[in-house]
């Protein structure tokens, strides 16, 4: 019980103490304002921020998708054939370590400002792809080599190997991927959404750029706010995945 | 009749190291042989290239297709995501037999190795020896006329051992399968097998006869058992230190 309610006891005692200063300081609410204060602009705001929220959150599950497919399919294609993955992995390092903002307004005029969505995806993808990449590559390299040869003992093919064997084994390195990717895939949605800006996406990131320009900082917490929330929903819905996909067998969920 | 041979074969692994040299031997259908050695010698090597997860570097196996062995290894080697009875009936589901045929031969194996209550248990519910019984009952859910074994036993205890090494051998007799035992142990090779190859340094260095044929319960004290661990530990090369 104390696990769940000590943070909540913690936060709402921070709270408490910013609502009090703010008050007591006279801070002025264009520097920053009361949780009261951002708490009712939420509340004023709550159907465009809501809407503005569903774009970040279609953008950020449409990334972290085709991340998990990419990263998944192409590890299976690097563990098979390593002349593909000496041939490839350079260019995907250069992805990685490229700077995504630099390279975010090149996507932007690539795709087209008709298709903001897609170079939206696509940006949020190049963030989140590595991660899971590496991760998933590790976890099919891994697999016990005893159990490789019990699969040739068997005479299994290529697809029962990977469908037995190899997926399953690496699930809890695909699943610690897709955490890590999860979060990475809304820093790229919002990364896109700031450099797309001048209202082409409708997203959280806009909202805080667009109630920036207009000094209307509550509203801007209150877009941060839920920024926060929705990555912290994404990590506890991926760790229950995690959780519901391994909990029974793997070492892991073990107590001592 | 021969159920398994090797012919003057060598096995030379990527980095140069010769693991077997010129070995030529053969297993009867339906004996129990065990290869004994020192770590390294290169029994393992001997019972991959049985198995065909070797190929000989020079001359050559004969022997069965890999779907009629049964492999069990130094570890349980299972599948820590399936229950005890899928990972018994997984290499058969993969070799594509009926539904039917699957249940049947796996219920058949939990019951020759007395796990029929622990089914549905993971393996992370169970004991060494029982993930060791699973392991060994998935290779006979097989039924393969050949049974290959890595040091099945080692990482046991002495009692479970002893427990396993008897249902061994009274699955040997009920299925008459041919066995070949990898072991370190003198006295485990004297115990179950009628023919023990002593190997070092990639070969077969002598090949000793254990008198099985009055065999009482209390094997372990009788002196076919004592004869045969001293010829094997004399065919190692262990000396009693002289009195000065």
């Amino acid at each position: 019980m104390m696990r769940y309610l000590a943070p909540v006891l913690v936060g709402l005692a921070l709270l408490a103490i910013w609502e009090v200063w703010v008050s007591l300081a006279d801070i002025p609410v264009f520097i920053l304002p009361a949780p009261s204060a951002i708490g009712l602009a939420l509340v004023e705001n709550f159907a465009s921020l809501m809407a503005a929220l569903w774009v970040t959150v279609k953008v950020t599950a449409a990334a972290f998708f085709w991340a998990a497919i990419s990263a998944i399919g192409l590890a299976i294609i690097f563990t098979r054939a390593r002349l593909i993955e000496m041939a490839l992995y350079p260019y995907v390092v250069t992805l990685q370590v490229t700077p995504v903002v630099a390279i975010a307004p090149l996507i932007l005029i690539w795709v087209g400002f008709d298709n903001v969505s897609h170079a939206l995806v696509m940006i949020a993808w190049i963030v989140a792809f590595f991660p899971m990449l590496t991760n998933t590559v590790q976890g099919l390299r891994s697999v016990d080599p005893q159990l490789h040869d019990l699969m040739r003992l068997s005479g299994a093919n290529w697809w029962q190997r990977l469908c037995y064997l190899e997926l399953p084994a690496a699930l809890p390195s695909i699943l610690t991927g897709a955490k890590i990717s999860g979060g990475l895939a809304l820093i790229g949605a919002v990364v896109a959404e700031f450099v797309a800006g001048s209202g082409a996406s409708t997203g959280l990131a806009w909202r805080i750029i667009e109630a920036g320009n207009r000094l209307e900082i509550a509203t801007m917490f209150a877009s941060l706010a839920l920024l926060s929330a929705l990555g912290i929903v994404l990590f506890y819905l991926l760790s229950f995945c995690e959780w519901l996909l391994l909990h029974r067998w793997h070492e892991s969920f073990r107590r001592g | 009749m021969t159920a398994l041979a090797l012919n003057e074969a060598g096995l030379v692994y990527d980095n140069g190291f010769a693991a077997l040299r010129d070995i030529s031997v053969q297993f009867a259908r339906g004996s129990f042989t065990a290869l004994v050695g020192p770590s390294g010698c290169g029994k393992s090597s001997l019972l991959r290239l049985l198995a065909g997860l070797e190929q000989p570097s020079i001359g050559s196996v004969t022997g069965l297709a890999q779907s009629d062995i049964g492999f069990v290894f130094q570890e349980p080697t299972l599948l820590a995501w399936r229950s005890v009875a899928d990972n018994i009936a997984l290499p058969l589901k993969i070799e594509g037999h009926a539904q039917s045929e699957i249940e049947a031969r796996r219920d058949e194996a939990l019951q020759l190795v007395g796990l029929t209550d622990f089914a549905n248990a993971l393996p992370r519910q169970l004991s060494g020896g029982m993930k060791m019984r699973v392991s060994l009952a998935r290779a006979l859910a097989k039924r393969p006329p050949v049974l290959l074994m890595d040091e099945p036993f080692a990482a046991l205890d002495e009692l479970t051992r002893f427990r396993l090494d008897d249902d061994l051998r009274a699955i040997w007799q009920r299925q008459n399968c041919t066995i070949v035992f990898v072991t370190h142990s003198v006295t485990e090779a004297a115990y179950l097998a009628e023919r023990a190859l002593v190997m070092q340094a990639g070969e077969i260095k002598s090949e000793i006869a254990i008198d099985q044929s009055d065999r009482a319960d209390d094997f372990r004290g009788a002196p076919p058992f004592i004869a045969a661990c001293a010829a094997l530990s004399q065919a190692l090369g262990h000396k009693r230190a002289a009195a000065k």
